[in-house]
């Protein structure tokens, strides 16, 4: 027995001595695979030499000292580089005259046809010699425009953009060349099924409400357009009453005060614009067919279900929600369903349209004509899916984990940065906006974002326009 | 605005973009590891941000005839795992660190490329020297990514109205030449692709010798060698590659394609010629780079003053030189005619004009031209991601570190004798096509 339970703990002893000794082999050879062999990437970022840091600049508001007017600015002099970016709230196409629609369109062009004693060429030629970028554009909601210059020639900059916005000269000549090119883009724009899918969807969607409305305006409307009426729309909408202003670079809040006032100082203090209603979209009219004979490779698709305002409580939660199933890229549930796992569709996507007056998802793909229903059905049960389960808790930390960690992204440029400010002010997120953002993207918890997903994503509201052969 | 103000601020802007510097236009590095790589580093310390790209001096132009679609075939399946990380996790650790990712391909190169912030840039770099020499191609994931290059051919080519007219130019103008194949293959050569076809494609062309890194950002130079030494350096090198070997061009090739498409609703007239490039003649690029400005490149061109504002024969009208190839360049000018313009006579009111714009140039003229050229050099060393890849691009067709930065130093050098030379010898004896787009029905 004694032998025996010997033999026993001798074997015992044995065999844990060999098991220790292959557990530490064991852990010896994983660890060295995990360690030299295999992919690691938290040790790789552990050990980075670059470590994080925050992206330093500091918002600060600047008052001007004559008229007041408020700008947000970000000092950066890392170049001799300064971006003025700027928007006449509410002055977009939306606001238009029904019977002068795409005036705004044809201002945002007229407005580098001359001003002053310059005529268009030698307001061109300036700009160019000077390295200059004035531009101007009337989106749906808001008319907007941005400076771009060196420090060197800022002085002309500026007068030139003041010149601009307070005595362009609307030649009849440089008016009656933009109206060409215009009709010209009119007959493009029915040419590319996508700029079409553009066009009717909006139709669809608003029907009768201004943001429904060709973006270019309508031909006959501009065809009637005078100097006159450009004048009038200056003084009507362009004004200090619903002026924004972002400004990044080379410039500090002493020199931005009086800068200020000399570009923006003669505007009229009010604009008198006409008010656009919230449209009432009927979402229960499920999709549209739009056939194009022509068509000669795909189908494609543009829905939209009710979304929340940048300002809404529901805003960070459903942004969330929304990347994880339709923002990530390849990475999106739709995506990878639809396109990494089957190859039906080179695109899928979705994303939160944040017009002013209503908010959306929106989303789109593309497909042939045989893949089409299988897209539509993976989409539907995707969607439907994600409204009733939520994201797990893994989607919600690496979407968070996106969504901060590439947020200095949007930093790239003097320019993204002077946009960034004008955004700021207009959805009112509060000059510590971009030191508080990634804080409110990480308290949004899991519950918060299935919330959302069971709130917003079902397809019972979801209208969409599909063009191409069906 | 107008897509015809936004076509021109394009344009202004790239020409901008090529054409200035005084310390160098990007104040850029450039060093080459044992193993044959590349690596220019671009600092720009305004933000913690940084963009990597990898480019691979190979493309369409290198693929063998009727195997259309490879190179782009293979920089999908560049993301479909390798041995050590498997199926989607790259794009999955790239979403989970907030990096852009994203790659593209061309006929001269193919270039992938991650936007992050500075402190994951480790990990993408690793990830990059990954798949450069691991990656795993299953039959499977070979046969699903075809499928999607067919979808993208279909949305991104033949969707467009004006592609079958596009196409067949580009054909017509390279003839044997592979620029004048499609960059995403014909539909039946992406069906009639093999896994084979790929996998050679990689083994021949993705090495580090045939391959240039760029660090544009948040980053030094001695650091960026530190790192490109630690993930990059270890990659074995390959036997050197054999250059693809481009036809012969005939420079007598005359003629004009003149299609009616449905879909189409107004009228676009182009003209290109086969020119010099950056390796077929060095010395003209920096002439034939002002004469583009001088002649159509922004709304004070001459051919945009005498054609659009004075004679009001076009809508607009402009020309764009491209030099950054691996084989010959080319330069054209395209227009939208006015309303009831024939685009023949527009045609010929071009010849016309551009033989007065050519007789009266003067130091004068060539001199405001090469300062509008010159104007916002500082722009360049704003954004980190597009200096990636403007200095990526000129450096993938093979352009010196020294001639990416003193670009603008020669151009400085131009004399307006030898703009005019450059131009006669353009207009006159180069392979020329030219091509009118009409609506369906149309004569």
């Amino acid at each position: 027995m004694a032998y025996r339970r010997r033999k026993s703990s001798s074997l015992f002893a044995n065999f844990i001595k060999f098991a220790g000794l292959t557990a530490v082999a064991v852990y010896a050879v994983w660890y060295g695979y995990e360690r030299f062999v295999a992919f690691n990437p938290e040790q790789i970022l552990e050990e980075s030499v670059l470590k994080e840091k925050t992206f330093a600049s500091q918002a600060q508001e600047v008052i001007s000292p004559r008229h007041k007017i408020k700008a947000y600015l970000i000092e950066d002099n890392t170049n001799p580089i300064i971006s003025i970016s700027f928007l006449f709230k509410n002055a977009g196409l939306a606001s238009d005259d029904a019977g002068k629609q795409g005036i705004s369109n044809v201002v945002a062009a007229m407005l580098t046809e001359g001003s002053g004693a310059l005529d268009s060429q030698a307001f061109k030629e300036k700009l160019e010699n000077l390295a200059i970028g004035i531009s101007f554009d009337a989106s749906l909601d808001d008319f907007s425009g941005s400076l771009i210059t060196t420090s060197e020639n800022q002085e002309e900059a500026y007068r030139l953009l003041a010149d601009s916005l307070t005595k362009p000269l609307f030649a009849e000549k440089d008016l009656q060349r933009i109206k060409e090119q215009l009709y010209q883009s009119f007959l493009i724009q029915k040419e590319h099924p996508n700029s079409i899918l553009n066009l009717e969807f909006a139709k669809y969607l608003y029907e009768n409400h201004p943001y429904g409305r060709n973006p270019l305006g309508s031909r006959e409307a501009i065809a009637r357009l005078t100097g006159a009426d450009l004048n009038e729309f200056l003084q009507t909408h362009l004004a200090l009453n619903n002026l924004v202003i972002g400004v990044a670079g080379n410039i500090d809040a002493q020199k931005l005060g009086p800068v200020l006032d000399k570009i923006f100082g003669s505007l009229p203090q009010n604009a008198g614009i006409n008010f656009v209603r919230n449209p009432e979209v009927n979402f229960s009219r499920g999709g549209k067919n739009i056939n194009l004979p022509a068509a000669a490779g795909q189908n494609i698709s543009a829905f939209a279900t009710p979304g929340v305002a940048r300002t809404h409580k529901d805003f960070y939660p459903l942004y969330i929600a929304n990347h994880i199933l339709g923002g990530a890229g390849l990475s999106s549930r739709l995506s990878k369903a639809a396109r990494e796992d089957k190859g039906l569709t080179y695109g899928i996507y979705s994303y939160l349209g944040l017009a002013d007056k209503s908010p959306l998802i929106r989303g789109g793909f593309s497909s042939t004509k045989e893949n089409y229903d299988k897209v539509v059905s993976i989409l539907k049960e995707e969607w439907n899916k994600f409204g009733r389960e939520g994201a797990t808790k893994q989607e919600a930390e690496d979407a968070k984990n996106y969504l901060v960690s590439s947020y200095n992204l949007r930093f790239a440029s003097v320019a993204d940065l002077s946009a960034i400010l004008l955004y700021m002010q207009k959805d009112n997120l509060g000059l510590d906006f971009l030191q508080k953002r990634n804080e409110y993207i990480k308290n949004v918890s899991i519950e918060d974002i299935n919330n959302a997903a069971r709130r917003y994503f079902t397809t019972e509201n979801m209208i969409s326009v599909n063009v191409g052969q069906f | 605005m107008t897509a015809i103000r936004k076509i021109c601020a394009v344009l202004l802007f790239l020409n901008l973009c090529i054409g200035s510097a005084e310390a160098g236009l990007f104040g850029a590095k450039s060093f080459v590891l044992e193993n044959g790589l590349q690596v220019i580093v671009i600092p720009n310390h305004k933000a913690p941000i940084i963009k990597q790209m990898l480019w691979y001096k190979a493309g369409s132009a290198d693929e063998e005839s009727g195997r259309g679609g490879t190179a782009h075939l293979l920089e999908h399946l560049m993301f479909r795992g390798t041995d050590k990380v498997k199926g989607s996790r790259l794009n999955d650790l790239l979403e989970q660190n907030g990096a852009e990712s994203n790659a593209f391909t061309s006929l001269d190169y193919t270039a992938y490329h991650q936007s992050l912030d500075i402190s994951k840039l480790e990990l993408a770099m690793a990830l990059e020297a990954d798949r450069m020499q691991n990656l795993k191609i299953t039959p499977k994931d070979f046969e699903l990514e075809r499928d999607i290059v067919f979808q993208e051919r279909k949305q991104v080519v033949e969707n467009n109205p004006a592609a079958p007219f596009s196409e067949s130019y580009r054909r017509l103008l390279w003839q044997e030449h592979p620029y004048g194949r499609p960059v995403s293959g014909t539909s039946e050569e992406i069906k009639s692709l093999k896994i084979e076809d790929v996998q050679n494609f990689y083994q021949k062309y993705y090495s580090p010798a045939n391959a240039i890194l760029v660090l544009s950002g948040d980053i030094d130079e001695s650091t960026a060698k530190n790192l490109a030494e630690k993930y990059y350096g270890k990659i074995k090198p390959q036997a050197t590659v054999s250059e693809t070997k481009f036809p012969k061009i005939n420079e007598a090739l005359r003629a004009t394609l003149k299609m009616d498409l449905p879909q189409i609703n107004a009228e676009r007239l182009v003209r290109t010629y086969i020119a010099p490039s950056y390796n077929t003649d060095k010395e003209a690029i920096y002439n034939l780079s002002v004469l583009s400005k001088y002649l159509g490149e922004g709304e004070t061109s001459e051919l945009y003053k005498s054609l659009v504002l004075d004679r009001k024969l076009a809508l607009s009208i402009s020309s764009d030189y491209d030099f950054a190839s691996r084989s010959h360049g080319r330069f054209s000018i395209s227009a939208l005619p006015a309303k009831g313009v024939d685009p023949a006579d527009l045609n010929k009111a071009i010849d016309e004009e551009l033989a007065k714009a050519v007789n009266s140039l003067n130091i004068d003229k060539i001199n405001k031209t090469k300062n509008k050229m010159l104007a916002g050099l500082v722009y360049l060393l704003d954004n980190p991601f597009e200096a990636a890849e403007i200095a990526g691009r000129m450096a993938a067709v093979g352009m010196s570190i020294e001639d990416i930065e003193n670009h603008a130093d020669n151009i400085k050098n131009v004399t307006y004798q030898n703009v005019k030379k450059a131009a006669n010898k353009l207009f006159s004896s180069s392979a020329r096509i030219d091509g009118i787009l009409i609506p369906k029905g149309e004569k």
